[in-house]
């Protein structure tokens, strides 16, 4: 558990800080929305990938995607 | 005395975001490099569409702009669909893909989008004859074609 | 491959929050888009896998689908069973208690009595609850003949900032039965006696996941995430046993393993995403850390080189480091010693898994895709842990896995 309050913390901080952040505009988004640059453009091969991780080590966990791309529509 | 001051002045931030504001001095770069600017098209509806090569509703929307702009086109209803790519190369790209019906501009640094202050892609508004704003848009769906189309009609009915 | 049977959670949740892409539209209201792969793993000496998988994704509307995605994995080949290599040839009894099979001398015992073949089915349904909402809802089931394992999960992502923010929250539920071959051995108990518990044992699973993702600049998206996982009930391996050794490091005995009835578990992960002109580094580093004791390092390197024509390369390498073993992992057990928990699997033990690969893509007509994955994997432990006794102390302790991957995908939209 308090190895989870710095990361609640900067989970915040990376929201809040958001606002600071360079802001990439919508007009902008050439790049993010490539499919080379999504964070699961190929979802059976993460699906293959933790299959084998998962059987092979006790370590697991950690993905879930959701944000970046070209934020269309 | 302060009370009413600020009462004030929030009923007016309320109020006047609901006056048609009109769109800003806005000028764009043309194919050949001319410039156009939005107040040229004053007494024509314009249906001001933002889009980029990259933008996957923007095909969408596309075939639907070529669409309003035969059917209205003489009753003074103008699309103008501005692109916002970085290289000129990747627009013409998607045009030879989805070729245009309607016209086209390029700013390819974004300026006319910051003005208009986008909030995702595509963006589209909708200008009266007058020039002032009467509706905007984000995104492109199916389900969007029957209500512009619809305000589109209104406004040319006016 | 010794596949786990836990595995299906956690994937449930990467897979349903998969769909919350901001990205990536399709160009169309509606349409189908298939995807199938087909994954051949082998192992020097041991298991032998082929996993195909097909995915079908149908669009409701610009931002609603539902897909379905089937898979059948079959399983041959040899496992370490978990008792220790010796200087003479040593026999065991199959979990079924029909069949025996004997080691040589000096060699890791291996159980080639697996034969496996698992299915598993599982169905998303993605939408929007605003425009700057997105939910999948995931159930999915899957089945061998020892083991079932059903589950929900539910994931939310919300945009900020223009869609510069995104914060996602996910939960899942998987209910696991486990019906091993032979029964379910009573934990601790000697072989030799074939004490059963039951027929059957359950399992519950629940995770939560909870990340941020922030677009960094133009080229650069970074994401964090942290997932908790609560496994509970039967959580020991049925087939798995523990030598028992006397001073000489002789086997006097073998048993059954047994692991705690809970399980609670973290992860920590980052990755980022940058674009260096057309190509694209992609890396990423997990820490995970349980209540069982175990600790691991991720890294994870992909360079994807695209070139122009659409095909690309994108070498990989990933580096896993288990810096810390389970509480009660013991690779032999002193005669004598008494132990709440043991288990020898090796899995459970520090070590290092080293991948290697490349993956090679084309792209095909209407938006598809055809790529050739290959890839190297090594794992490593302590073959000479310090203190092991008598004719232990020549022995390779941790068994060594070397396995290469080849896997083919497909997709293709209409």
């Amino acid at each position: 558990m308090r190895r989870a309050v710095p990361l609640i913390l900067s989970l915040a901080l990376v929201v809040l800080g958001g606002c600071a952040l360079e802001r990439v505009h919508p007009w902008e988004r050439d790049v993010l929305a490539r499919k080379s640059m999504q964070l699961d453009a190929y979802p059976l091969d993460t699906y293959l990938d933790e299959h084998i991780y998962s059987s092979k080590e006790t370590a697991r966990g950690g993905q879930g995607v959701g944000g970046g791309g070209c934020g269309c529509n | 005395m302060l009370r009413r001051l600020f009462a004030s002045l929030f009923f007016i931030a309320v109020l006047l975001p609901t006056f048609a504001a009109n769109a800003p001095e806005l000028i764009f770069t043309t194919a050949t490099g001319e410039s156009l600017p939005l107040a040229s098209l004053r007494g024509k509806v314009v249906y001001l569409d933002f889009w980029a090569s990259w933008c996957a509703p923007c095909r969408q929307s596309f075939p639907w702009m070529a669409q309003m702009q035969e059917r209205y086109g003489e009753r003074g209803f103008v699309v103008l669909a501005v692109n916002v790519d970085r290289e000129r190369a990747e627009a013409q790209r998607f045009l030879a893909a989805s070729p245009a019906k309607f016209r086209i501009a390029y700013d390819p640094n974004g300026d006319t989008a910051r003005l208009m202050n986008i909030k995702g892609m595509p963006s589209s508004f909708l200008i009266g004859r007058d020039g002032a704003i009467l509706s905007s848009h984000i995104g492109f769906r199916d389900t969007d074609r029957a209500p512009r189309e619809a305000e589109i009609k209104t406004l040319l009915d006016r | 491959m010794q596949l786990k049977k836990t595995t299906s959670i956690h994937q449930a949740l990467a897979l349903a929050s998969c769909s919350l892409l901001a990205g990536v539209q399709p160009a169309r209201a509606e349409g189908w888009e298939t995807s199938a792969s087909i994954l051949y793993y082998s192992e020097q000496d041991r298991v032998q896998a082929i996993e195909p998988v097909v995915r079908v994704k149908k669009q409701l509307s610009e931002d609603e689908h539902v897909a379905v995605q089937v898979v059948a994995d079959s399983l041959t080949g040899a496992s370490p069973n978990g008792a220790v290599p010796t200087t003479t040839p040593q026999t065991f009894t199959s979990p079924s208690g029909e069949k025996t099979y004997t080691t040589p001398a000096n060699e890791t015992p291996l159980d080639p009595t697996f034969r496996d073949e698992r299915f598993a089915l599982s169905v998303e349904w993605a939408r929007p609850l605003g425009r700057e909402l997105r939910s999948v809802l995931q159930g999915h089931f899957s089945g061998e003949h020892d083991y079932k394992s059903m589950g929900l999960s539910a994931t939310l992502a919300r945009d900020f900032n223009t869609r510069n923010t995104t914060l996602t929250g996910g939960l899942s539920y998987n209910s696991d039965e486990v019906d091993p071959v032979g029964g379910v051995p009573v934990g601790l108990s000697d072989t030799v006696f074939r004490e059963r518990i039951s027929g059957t044992e359950d399992k519950q699973v629940l995770e939560a996941l909870i990340g941020v993702t922030q677009v960094l600049s133009r080229t650069t998206l970074l994401q964090l995430n942290y997932t908790f996982g609560q496994d509970s009930g039967y959580l020991t391996d049925p087939y798995k046993l523990v030598s028992v050794v006397d001073t000489g490091g002789n086997p006097v005995s073998i048993m059954h393993e047994k692991r705690p009835g809970e399980h609670t578990r973290h992860a920590l992960y980052a990755r980022t995403l940058t674009a260096f002109g057309r190509d694209v580094l992609h890396a990423s580093y997990r820490y995970y850390w349980d209540d069982w004791g175990v600790n691991a390092h991720t890294v994870d390197l992909r360079y994807r080189l695209q070139f122009s024509g659409g095909h690309y390369l994108e070498p990989q390498l990933r580096y896993s480091l288990q810096s810390s073993a389970a509480d009660f992992y013991r690779p032999y057990l002193p005669q004598g010693e008494t132990v709440e928990f043991v288990s020898a699997d090796y899995r459970l033990a520090t070590m290092t898994t080293t991948t290697l690969g490349v993956k090679y893509g084309i792209p095909t007509r209407r938006d598809g895709e055809f790529a050739l994955r290959v890839g190297y994997m090594v794992q490593t432990g302590e073959d000479n842990p310090a203190g092991a006794p008598g004719q232990l102390a020549s022995q390779d302790l941790f068994p060594d896995t070397k396995a290469i991957m080849v896997q083919l995908n497909y997709s293709l939209l209409f």
